[in-house]
């Protein structure tokens, strides 16, 4: 499915990373003014090796910690200034998907989405949603324990959309799936964009990063090296360009690089 | 949404298999409780009834009154006392009757059968104590730290969830979860105990309920210090291990150590020292007695009716006043072992008190009419008793009791003296505390628990609030 928005600065962003800085107390940089903007329907990627930063832009996100300079907005609102508003516009799916593994597949959804306060689903609506990621009906009476780890991500990806939020945060949510299921998450997170969300993924996957992302940002030891929409990258070698800006040799190109 | 968290801890503990051999296995010991205690009830009814029969079968074919020296009584035995030993095995429950003079209680049924007191009897005290204090531990350990590691507690909070409103639906999730279906075997094995022929008054069932619910208290106390754990670590093993290390502290180590460290804090004389000191000053006494029997003068009596009548006059005289020095002197030296006692025990309880083990099983002891007090109060019964008892032997006999001699004329003419009836012996009816002087003891202890689950609650919330839920 090809997707013709391409990031609009017109447009309120859903998600906003504002001069986002974290110092943990040893002194180490996590995150350096970092800035980028998601508006409603637009995937932005942000790819990394580990300890780019990727995980703690999220969690800044989601308020599990407080940035020591700048801000992340959820729909304007300063996450760490008002957290729990904040929340309520945003949805998460980690990397490795857990859950409760004595609950079935209908049990944690139905668990979680009430917890995100969407109280009025049926069974149906749950099963619609498992369904429409791809469970077989027969595991939605399953006990997650009993889950492969692609079923579990699965199932994680329908409680972040049973959620409803207009932003959804996605913790390298492809890491561990098959070649099949990772086809079937880059199409259900085309159809979620379609619906307008706005979606922030982290990974460090290369191909998945390119044919998901609207906009891909690279990050390398805390800081928004590369920003790139996916009308720039068409004419450009994302894995080039990513192994430059990881070893020190990225250039300025079409878009807009960190200074 | 915290009656959603309180469902979730609910449908989550009650799925797991912890949780079904947990229930299994306290299910059994709790109707085994219930079930052993009545049959030791009836055991021990049976024992009370023999020895009153044997008691008073001693005394038949006795023809005065004044032969009968070895009357006994004995404290019955209480229903409660089944299901919550306390002290009552150890402590002695006969009371040989003399009509004044000090009271000992002897004849314990550990005494009696000292197996019994090798591994002691199953009692709700110990399920409580030892079973589901480890209960709490083995449902709460990962409360916090299992979620952690297993990312649901990311992806909770990645929610509108206050922080607050989901510890505290924890804590009433996983009491209810396993606190709750706890009492159904407790109520089963209420409901058996008429079936298993044990009948327990209102009073009794009130409390029951009370040992129930301090219970409960306790049962909290260690989930939350397992809460505690589970926020203070960061591995579910290391809460675990913290846990164990902590349970035997509390519930084996500090109550025995306290009672250890009271006895060398508070030296009490022992009753061998006590009774040698009465032992030396009533053959004082005696000394000095037979020093005025050799002045003893029949004065103008000639007949032997009258000389019977004045040495028993004099020798009743001489019994008082040394009965009255002798009670002078046991008074002084008991008040004082008690005065002794008392501030050991009170030093003992204080020190102790830093454990909920010791503090719920104080309260149990308390409310089961178990605790060391019941000693003191059936002592306090038998001393009320002996009065009776030594009015009826004056009635009888016309003369004082313990007079320590007693001479006695036949002339070997007279009729065949009838046998005694030994049925106008005064009963003895043993009143338990008041409940309401049971409650009143116990409630200072049942303050305390409620105060250690506050504490721990409190200490898990704080760490809560600024807890990583990454």
């Amino acid at each position: 499915m090809e997707h013709n928005s391409f990031p609009n600065t017109d447009i309120q962003p859903i998600l906003e990373a504002e001069n986002l800085s974290m110092r943990y107390e040893d002194g180490n940089l996590a995150l350096d003014h970092v800035n980028f903007k998601v508006g409603p329907g637009e995937i932005f990627v942000l790819l990394g090796a580990n300890g780019a930063g990727k995980t703690t832009t999220i969690n800044l996100f989601l308020n599990f910690i407080e940035p020591t300079d700048g801000q992340a907005l959820i729909d304007g609102i300063p996450t760490h200034k008002d957290p729990l508003a904040a929340k309520r516009k945003v949805a998460y799916v980690s990397e490795n998907v857990m859950l409760y593994p004595h609950f079935t597949a209908i049990q944690n959804a139905d668990y979680f989405a009430r917890i995100g306060g969407q109280n009025h689903y049926t069974e149906n609506d749950y099963r619609d949603v498992l369904r429409r990621v791809g469970l077989e009906d027969e595991a939605h009476h399953r006990k997650l324990k009993t889950f492969s780890k692609g079923m579990r991500q699965k199932c994680g990806i329908a409680i972040a959309i049973l959620k409803n939020a207009p932003a959804i945060l996605l913790d390298e949510p492809t890491s561990g799936l098959d070649p099949k299921a990772g086809h079937e998450f880059i199409n259900l997170l085309h159809s979620l964009r379609d619906e307008g969300k706005a979606i922030l993924m982290s990974t460090h996957d290369i191909f998945r990063a390119k044919t998901i992302a609207d906009e891909v940002g690279i990050m390398n030891k805390g800081i928004l090296v590369m920003k790139r929409t996916r009308e720039e990258l068409a004419n450009e070698n994302l894995e080039k360009l990513y192994i430059d800006y990881m070893t020190g040799n990225g250039t300025l190109g079409g878009g807009e690089d960190h200074d | 949404m915290i009656k959603l968290i309180i469902r979730k801890e609910l449908k989550e503990v009650i799925g797991s298999p912890k949780f079904i051999a947990s229930f299994v296995v306290s299910s059994i010991l709790i109707l085994l409780t219930f079930y052993i205690g009545a049959q030791n009830h009836h055991r021990n009814v049976s024992r009370y009834e023999a020895v009153m029969t044997a008691n008073l079968r001693k005394m038949e074919g006795l023809t005065d009154w004044m032969r009968v020296n070895n009357h006994r009584i004995f404290l019955p035995p209480q229903p409660l006392e089944a299901l919550v030993n306390g002290v009552s095995n150890d402590i002695g429950r006969t009371v040989q009757m003399h009509g004044q003079g000090e009271l000992t209680a002897r004849s314990s049924r550990f005494n009696d059968d000292p197996v019994f007191a090798v591994f002691r009897f199953l009692d709700l005290d110990f399920v409580f104590q030892i079973v589901l204090s480890l209960f709490a531990i083995l449902f709460a350990y990962d409360a916090i730290n299992g979620e952690k590691e297993r990312g649901t507690l990311r992806l909770t909070f990645a929610s509108d969830v206050p922080r607050a409103t989901y510890i505290l639906g924890k804590w009433l999730g996983s009491f209810l979860a396993v606190g709750i279906p706890l009492l159904i075997p407790i109520l089963l094995g209420g409901i058996c105990l008429p079936i298993f022929g044990v009948v327990l008054s209102g009073v009794e069932w009130i409390r029951l309920g009370l040992i129930v619910l301090a219970g409960l208290l306790y049962f909290g106390v260690f989930l939350s210090l397992a809460l505690l754990f589970s926020v203070s670590t960061h591995r579910p093993s290391n809460a675990f291990l913290g846990l164990l290390v902590s349970w035997i502290l509390l519930v084996m180590i500090i109550p025995r150590t306290a009672v250890l460290l009271a006895g060398r804090a508070v030296d009490v004389p022992s009753i061998d020292d006590h009774n040698f000191q009465k032992a030396q000053f009533r053959s004082q006494l005696w000394d000095e007695d037979r020093e005025k029997m050799r002045n003893f003068s029949t004065g103008d009596a000639t007949d032997s009716q009258g000389v019977m009548g004045k040495f028993n006059e004099f020798m009743s005289e001489l019994s008082r006043d040394r009965q009255e020095k002798m009670d002078e002197l046991a008074a002084r030296l008991n008040g004082e072992r008690r005065l002794k006692q008392n501030s050991q025990q009170a030093v003992a309880f204080a020190m102790a008190r830093i454990s909920p083990s010791a503090v719920f099983s104080l309260a149990a002891s308390r409310l089961s009419d178990t605790s060391l007090d019941q000693k003191a109060h059936f002592l306090d019964e038998a001393a009320g008793y002996q009065k009776t008892y030594a009015e009826f032997k004056k009635e009888k006999t016309g003369m004082n009791m313990g007079s320590g001699m007693v001479m006695m004329f036949f002339s070997g003419d007279e009729e065949e003296k009838k046998p005694i009836d030994v049925n106008e012996l005064p009963k003895f009816d043993y009143h338990p505390t008041q409940l309401g002087d049971a409650v009143s003891s116990a409630l200072f202890d049942m303050g305390l628990l409620v105060i250690f689950n506050l504490l721990f609650f409190a200490g898990t919330f704080v760490k809560f609030m600024r807890y990583d839920v990454r």
